[in-house]
């Protein structure tokens, strides 16, 4: 801060990632990576100066500060200091892990791959190939900053991930599952085994059975759950307040305005225990909490890190989250779900829907944040025709535009389910998410078909 | 860039290992330096500096291997790393596929890491004031106008220096040293009715002489203000152009389904295709990475397996798997490299073809400028992809089009491949020029 900068924060994280893979049923690669370093970050105003050192002696550390603090030789008069709050309470931790991952053996990962690879094949003799990788990371962060804040914490995050090769009578089709949450070893137990086994087996024969639709615009009910995907893509990246801040967002006008039916709240949250987006901090030492960005159909927040937060004139919500000690935090979501209704059911949205589809298997999403056309991928589904599931679909894509789709939800059901599946959220850096949603009607979105 | 020392280190590593009790090792050692300046409305945002380096260690133990890698490059923490490592790796099972490529397939010219002519030896001289020269004197310099008004431009300056070693156990000793010096700028515009639009123009070249960043701000406007006002046209089957800047997006699920990994777990659509002519002629796609002073040439791949330039789908007809050692140990098919490295799309029917010339022979269809998420199909190769362009007619441009989706499969979508034009940006990695498919179903209004 000699430079002139007015604020300065230190990251240091020293992080392991263990994995395990099976392929054509031999547990036959596996390894382990290390990294280790420390961020430092200078702010000027608004402006950001940001250098890392890969090493933690005195010497590197005031070199990469050194780097950072160029920041203030950019800056102008007019830069006025950012305003942070100096609270910073404590946690209770939303991820203790029961069994310490620094603790495990691993044999146990191999014998669990190996069990998983002869359970589903006996149960499923169409599988040609199956794919599984077991992994594990434990990141143990320190931060500090120049208001005299610090806090550790202890990240872990542990997945199983599968990929099948399904073949019958000379038609192919790859079916996938993953669950990964902020857990210790319990983690890998017999139970995840069979949740991951029945989700490849699920729809195997809607699979081979299913063909695309008619494309256009249509109805679209979205099952609970993973659909919590159209939420992050749709709506999630354009309350981030970095692209409201810089007027880019299709949302920068409309805070305080009803942007969906009363009823209807949409929330961003690090609290929920063991989450993938979980967190006890974000990364620039401010406590995970439970963000709601719409209420009542009211667009109520946006998400903060400390930069935007101070811009706005508001405390951070807690977003500023970063991939690791090389980048810088910027706001991110954590998970992002809509609140059940009072009432209603799956089925009761597929008689409202009358005609369009029904989707329930998702792979990929985007969004264009200045325009808010987004799409996601859907893997699997149904056609509805009058009020009634009839031929499967699949592979096809669905686009739409933030807002019109906001103000196009015709109805929400009472069955909320947060997806613990490996979602991973690439805005230049990624980080791992969370998503969710009751089951969804929504009107005229456009579908890809044929 | 690496030093005496870590090179020191990395061979004492692959001797520890083997004396540890590996049979074999295969060593990577990584050292990058980059800068990264971005500035919003013609002032600076943010800058960052980064110094990475890294070693990454693949061992063969008793029949087994995994695979690791760390950031601490200090001679005790290495051993001790090692010795974690090799216990892992007794850990797995057995698989005789996994081996060293030959030695005679190694790439054995690659002594200095400069024989590709990608290095800018001015880079070291460069300091924080060049750097914010370059980002700051062509941000851009526009006025709002009645049809649309600047809502924000960020520009983004950023150069980097990149140094790699492979050596293994069996003698390879491979390096590949480069810079690359890249700008961009990403302009956002509002309309008259309040719609938004966003769109960036890039350059990127090894050589900072031959950075011209002039017309870059002034491209990514120009973009953004043309898509104002777009909408979705009406779904139907229209002949399909795809302008240079986003066509490599269709070719990259070709190569993946060339990929070993995918052929031998059955997860993809170009399964026992060698030899055969699966899309129409017009499609001829050549590895081309041995071209000295051009981004993305490269001598040997990750195995340290010597690249080799050749044809890898030749008038449709499919000419090359791209095999590792393992894979190739797994199904017996010959090794080749790992993957594509620098492919180039070629021109059809002649040279000399823009997009503009090819949307004057289809006539009328949807030229796309834009995807926006979508996939493809491994394993089948039906693919679904949002895009955004401009309906054209009588080879004129009519309209913006946005909200809309492609949807087939992509063999069937390569046989439909019409022409291929000259005009592929040296920036990228493949080397796709505009192209045009004829008869492609877009899903909208």
């Amino acid at each position: 801060m000699r430079k002139g900068g007015n604020y300065c924060d230190l990251f240091f994280e020293n992080s392991s990632i263990w994995t395990i893979s099976l392929k054509d049923s031999k547990v036959s690669s596996g390894g382990f990576h290390r990294d280790y370093g420390c961020g430092i970050r200078v702010l000027c105003g608004e402006r950001t100066g940001y250098a890392y050192s890969e090493s933690t002696d005195y010497e590197s550390l005031c070199k990469a500060a050194d780097a950072a603090g160029a920041i203030a030789l950019c800056s102008s008069l007019k830069d006025k200091p950012i305003q942070i709050e100096a609270d910073c309470p404590r946690n209770k931790g939303f991820y203790p892990m029961q069994q310490d991952l620094r603790l495990a053996q691993s044999s146990r990962f191999v014998e669990l791959l190996q069990k998983l690879d002869s359970s589903l094949r006996r149960r499923e003799s169409r599988i040609v190939k199956l794919m599984a990788t077991a992994s594990y990371s434990l990141s143990e962060i320190y931060m500090y900053n120049s208001l005299g804040q610090s806090a550790e914490d202890l990240r872990p995050l542990c997945s199983l991930n599968l990929s099948a090769i399904i073949e019958q009578n000379g038609q192919r089709q790859v079916r996938t599952a993953s669950k990964s949450l902020r857990q210790g070893l319990e983690f890998f137990d017999d139970a995840l085994i069979l949740e991951l086994s029945d989700t490849i087996c699920r729809n195997i024969d809607r699979g081979f059975e299913a063909g695309r639709p008619a494309g256009g615009q249509m109805n679209v009910v979205m099952a609970a759950g993973a659909s919590g995907i159209l939420l992050h893509e749709a709506m999630g990246h354009a309350f981030e307040a970095d692209f409201n801040r810089k007027g880019q967002s299709i949302f920068c006008d409309k805070m305080g305005q009803q942007i969906c039916r009363k009823g209807i709240n949409i929330v961003d949250d690090a609290t929920i225990p063991f989450l993938r987006g979980s967190c006890n901090w974000d990364d620039e030492l401010t406590p995970g909490q439970k963000t709601y960005m719409v209420q009542d159909g009211v667009l109520t927040s946006y998400l903060h890190d400390r930069i935007s937060a101070s811009c706005y004139g508001l405390a951070s919500t807690g977003n500023g989250r970063r991939e690791c000690f090389r980048n810088f935090p910027i706001p991110r979501m954590r998970t992002t779900y809509m609140e059940s209704a009072e009432k209603g059911s799956l089925e009761d949205l597929i008689h409202l829907a009358g005609n369009g589809i029904y989707v329930d298997e998702f792979s990929n999403g985007e969004v264009q944040i200045e325009t808010g056309d987004f799409t996601f991928y859907v893997r699997g589904g149904y056609l509805i025709e009058n009020g009634r599931l009839t031929r499967p679909i699949k592979d096809l894509n669905i686009i739409g535009n933030g807002p019109k789709a906001l103000a196009g939800i015709e109805a929400v059901a009472s069955d909320l389910v947060i997806d613990t599946g490996r979602w991973t959220c690439g805005k230049g850096q990624s980080v791992p998410v969370s998503c969710g949603t009751p089951s969804l009607l929504i009107n005229n979105l456009t579908v890809g078909g044929q | 860039m690496i030093d005496n020392e870590e090179i020191r280190l990395a061979k004492l590593c692959v001797e520890f290992a083997k004396e540890q009790g590996a049979q074999d090792c295969r060593l990577n050692l990584f050292k990058s330096e980059s800068n990264l300046i971005n500035t919003l409305n013609g002032a600076v945002d943010n800058v960052s500096h980064s110094l990475d380096r890294s070693m990454s260690l693949q061992l063969f133990v008793d029949g087994r291997f995994a695979s690791f890698s760390t950031n601490r490059l200090e001679e005790q923490d290495l051993k001790d790393f090692i010795v974690k490592a090799i216990s892992l790796t007794r850990v797995m099972e057995p698989d005789s596929a996994r081996q060293l490529p030959e030695p005679e397939r190694c790439c054995k010219c690659a002594t200095n890491g400069r024989e590709m002519g990608l290095y800018d030896d001015t880079f070291p001289l460069m300091d924080m004031d060049r750097r914010l020269e370059i980002a700051l004197k062509n941000c851009l310099k526009a006025e709002n106008t009645k049809d649309y008004s600047i809502v924000s431009e960020e520009a983004q300056y950023s150069d980097s220096e990149f140094d790699n070693i492979s050596l293994d156990s069996r003698g390879l000793w491979c390096r590949h040293l480069e810079t690359s010096f890249e700008y961009a700028s990403n302009v956002t515009v509002q309309g008259p009715e309040g719609q938004k639009t966003s769109n960036y123009e890039w350059i990127a070249r090894p050589m900072l002489k031959d950075l011209h960043t002039e017309d870059i701000a002034g491209k990514a406007l120009e973009k953004a203000v043309a898509q104002l006002g777009a909408k979705a046209a009406s779904s139907g089957r229209y002949n399909m152009v795809v302008h240079r800047d986003v066509a490599s997006k269709l070719l990259t699920p070709l190569l993946n389904a060339l990929g070993g990994y995918a052929l031998q777990q059955n997860n993809s659509f170009l399964t026992d295709s060698l030899g055969k002519q699966l899309f129409s002629p017009a499609l001829s796609v050549y590895e081309v990475c041995h071209r000295k002073g051009e981004s993305g040439s490269r001598l040997f791949d990750s195995e340290g397996v010597a690249t080799k330039e050749g044809p890898i789908i030749e008038n449709g007809v499919i000419k090359q798997y791209f095999i590792n050692t393992y894979i190739a140990n797994k199904t017996g098919l010959e090794p080749s490299v790992e993957d594509a490295v620098r492919p180039l799309l070629k021109a059809w029917p002649e040279e000399g073809l823009d997009c503009r010339a090819i949307i004057g022979r289809c006539g009328s269809g949807i030229l796309v400028t834009g995807f926006n998420g979508g996939n493809c199909n491994s394993a089948t190769g039906d693919f679904s992809y949002g895009v955004e362009g401009f309906l054209f007619e009588n080879g004129e441009i009519k309209a913006p089009v946005s909200e809309m989706l492609i949807t087939g499969n992509m063999k069937e979508l390569f046989c439909k491949l019409l022409y291929a034009g000259s005009d592929t940006r040296s920036d990228q990695s493949k080397l796709v020029p505009s192209l045009a498919f004829e008869g492609v179903d877009f899903s909208g209004l």
